[in-house]
């Protein structure tokens, strides 16, 4: 029997960390001053993945599309999954594309991919500098998978050639669902960020160390395994990439403009011991007293 | 100037696409509903038009809430009914509502005026939740045009455009667009996005509709008021069986390990801790225990952007105790802000709570505006204070009462 193919689909972002971002005076985010590394939520699916290649021995490409430097969100990629294959997708007339059109991009790259018709691809929940979270769906539905949102815990019935997921369903205002579903492959998976995989076999432990130190390896020589397409190599028609296959644009950006004071403050010193003492009287009275246990 | 209105009739009426757990509406979509409403009443008085506010409901057994629906605002409901459509799911959900949003039939019975040239809805509206967030991706990707994610703010409006790609530089009028006002991560930053047809004559072509996901929490819904009337149309899916291929095994419904409403009291933190994360956390969990309070945090908290212990990373740090427009909306008798600067992202899920008090080094912070006591000073000197403080008068409390 074939492994099983899998693709993840990975963005390259601005890195929020502490040290590492950096704010505008007004609060807004300094590109030019802030890193950009492998998205959180790509590395989660990229660990989906590699929990693939550890349980099914599955093959691994992984794509993205963007600037040449985006090729470092791939070489982190394959730092945790052991990726087989690394697709980049960079042209300038990719540039300024919404979701729809950077799904057409995705799209077609994954139709070039080594293993030829993919089994599960994988995706992050959502870009932390976009958060549309349409990406993912949007590729899904243009290669015609069948879409599983929001999945906590997956595997594969290769018998049957079954994907069994649980999703996580969170309705504001309402309880959270739990789902377990079936479908047949292939299928298109965006991971939720508290995805988390478990080894528990021995064979599965083993097989573990085996690939995370080939994945060492390969992320050195990261480049043996890089495919760059531009939008001819790609065969994209170029009125549906970037800005020209771009239902949507960004008309403006302002500041959100102060809301009304909605209610007046009464200033108290930090330092002053009194002040924080009739802050208490005041929770009191809020509270109905202070709960004693 | 050329002025091109696509006022020929093809694209007509606001579509809200409805949620709901077994016929019982998720508040979000009465709050679309509310914003629809108010938007096409503003719309037709403007454009002297008669376009409807038409919700969609897919489910079993959901003829009462398509009722419920015209009380909160709905001109009029389309519903597909079916055992399979119990729950829902992607595939069949998506090609569902597509089939909707291009039948005239469904028109002709609540637009009997203009049914013929209708191709598909002006605008529509999906729930920005897990569901809604992939249903609207499919859907639009499914109709070709353009979505945009995440909405708080709505207008229409007659717009002058020139640009390189839509105009091919030419100053162009785009009549009725929809302005969709999305917050940015950052809570400081507003971005106007717009879906706009290609009038460029090299890559003409046809964007609509216009849609959008819309944040839960934002928008009110309309008081319901029985008295109103509107049309229900019963739609007949056509339902492949390739498109059921999702097995739903099970649901469970489970409680969120932070639970927020259970509590009286929620203090909440932000950036401010950076000046040593985990100490502060640690302070914050302390005076949290003392008035009994659910710790909640700002959105970039969520994106664990500190190193703390595993433990604190991963009992705080978590999307389930994000406040704001990106997780939960709360109204606690007491809410504390600490190092919270304010973002309208955050301001908007506690603006409700009875009692507010910040702790910040910023009088300048927009919080000011949002609390009752403003606790100026670092809050590795103040909630010290603050435990040391409520400890003794819990113990002079506790004395008076074993006497």
């Amino acid at each position: 029997m074939n492994p099983l193919n899998i693709a993840v689909i990975v963005k390259l972002e601005p890195d929020f960390s502490e040290g590492n971002v950096s704010y505008n005076s007004d609060g807004t985010l300094n590109r030019a001053e802030t890193k950009s590394i492998l998205g959180p939520h790509s590395a989660v699916a990229s660990r989906a993945a590699f929990y693939s290649k550890v349980k099914y021995g599955a093959h691994i490409s992984v794509s993205t599309m963007g600037p040449p430097i985006a090729d470092f969100a791939l070489q982190q990629a394959q730092l945790i999954c052991d990726a087989d294959e690394l697709h980049l997708y960079s042209d300038r007339i990719f540039a300024g594309a919404d979701t729809l059109a950077t799904a057409e991009v995705l799209k077609t790259g994954i139709g070039k991919m080594e293993g030829g018709k993919m089994d599960i691809v994988f995706s992050g929940h959502r870009a932390s500098d976009g958060e549309t979270g349409q990406t993912g769906p949007q590729t899904a539905w243009k290669l015609g998978y069948t879409f599983l949102g929001n999945v906590i815990d997956y595997d594969v019935d290769i018998e049957k050639q079954t994907v069994i997921a649980k999703r996580l369903i969170t309705l504001q205002g309402f309880y959270d669902i739990i789902e377990e579903v079936e479908a047949p492959l292939p299928v298109f998976i965006t991971i939720d960020p508290s995805y988390k995989s478990e080894f528990n076999t021995i064979s599965q432990r083993l097989a573990f160390a085996k690939y995370q130190k080939e994945a060492t390896e390969r992320a050195q020589n990261y480049k043996k395994y890089l495919k760059i397409f531009n939008a001819q190599q790609l065969g994209v028609d170029p009125k549906f990439v970037g800005l020209p296959g771009s239902p949507t644009i960004v008309y403006k950006v302002e500041k959100i403009p102060k809301a009304k004071a909605s209610r007046k403050a009464e200033i108290i010193n930090g330092s002053d011991r009194d002040q924080i003492r009739k802050v208490f009287a005041k929770i009191h009275d809020v509270l109905g007293g202070i709960i004693i246990k | 100037m050329t002025v091109i209105t696509s006022e020929d009739g093809h694209y007509k009426h606001l579509f809200v696409i409805i949620e709901h757990e077994e016929g019982k509406p998720i508040p979000v979509s009465l709050e679309m509903l509310g914003e629809a409403r108010r938007l096409m009443d503003h719309f037709n008085k403007k454009y002297s038009s008669h376009e409807k506010v038409v919700a969609i409901v897919l489910g079993n057994k959901v003829r009462k809430l398509c009722e419920e629906l015209i009380f909160y605002g709905a001109d009029a409901v389309i519903y597909a009914e079916d055992p399979e459509l119990q729950y829902p799911r992607n595939i069949i959900d998506t090609k569902i509502i597509s089939q909707i949003a291009m039948n005239r039939e469904c028109i002709a019975k609540i637009s009997p005026e203009d049914w013929e040239q209708f191709k598909k809805p002006r605008y529509m509206f999906f729930a920005a939740d897990n569901i809604g967030r992939h249903l609207s991706s499919t859907v639009l990707a499914e109709l070709e045009s353009g979505l945009a994610s995440d909405i708080n703010k709505l207008v229409v409006e007659d717009l002058e455009i020139k640009h390189e790609h839509k105009t091919k530089g030419q100053m162009m009028t785009y009549a009725k667009t929809l302005e969709m006002y999305r917050p940015d991560f950052s809570g400081f930053l507003w971005t106007t996005i717009l879906c706009l047809d290609n009038r460029n004559p090299t890559i003409e072509r046809d964007y609509h509709p216009q849609a959008c996901s819309i944040i839960p929490g934002v928008f009110a819904p309309l008081v319901p008021d029985a008295a109103r009337n509107g049309i229900i149309v019963d739609y007949t899916p056509r339902i492949e069986k390739q498109d059921l291929n999702v097995k739903i095994l099970n649901r469970k419904i489970i409680k969120s390990a932070v639970d927020f409403d259970v509590h009286k009291a929620i203090i909440s933190f932000g950036r401010g801790i950076k000046d040593s994360p985990e100490e502060n956390i640690k302070l914050i969990e302390e005076l949290a225990k003392e008035l009994d309070a659910e710790v909640g945090v700002s959105l970039p908290i969520s994106k664990k952007p500190y190193v703390t212990s595993e433990k604190i990373t991963s009992t705080y740090m978590i999307p389930d105790r994000v406040i704001g427009t990106s997780g939960r909306k709360v109204s606690p008798l007491l809410y504390i802000a600490v190092g919270i600067s304010g973002a309208m992202q955050h301001t908007a899920g506690m603006k409700e709570s009875e009692f507010v008090i910040a702790i910040n080094t910023d009088e300048n912070s927009p919080i000011k505006d949002e609390c009752d006591i403003f606790i100026k000073g670092r809050m590795e000197d103040v909630i010290p204070v603050m435990i040391e403080e409520l400890r003794k008068q819990k113990e002079l409390i506790m004395g008076v009462r074993s006497k």
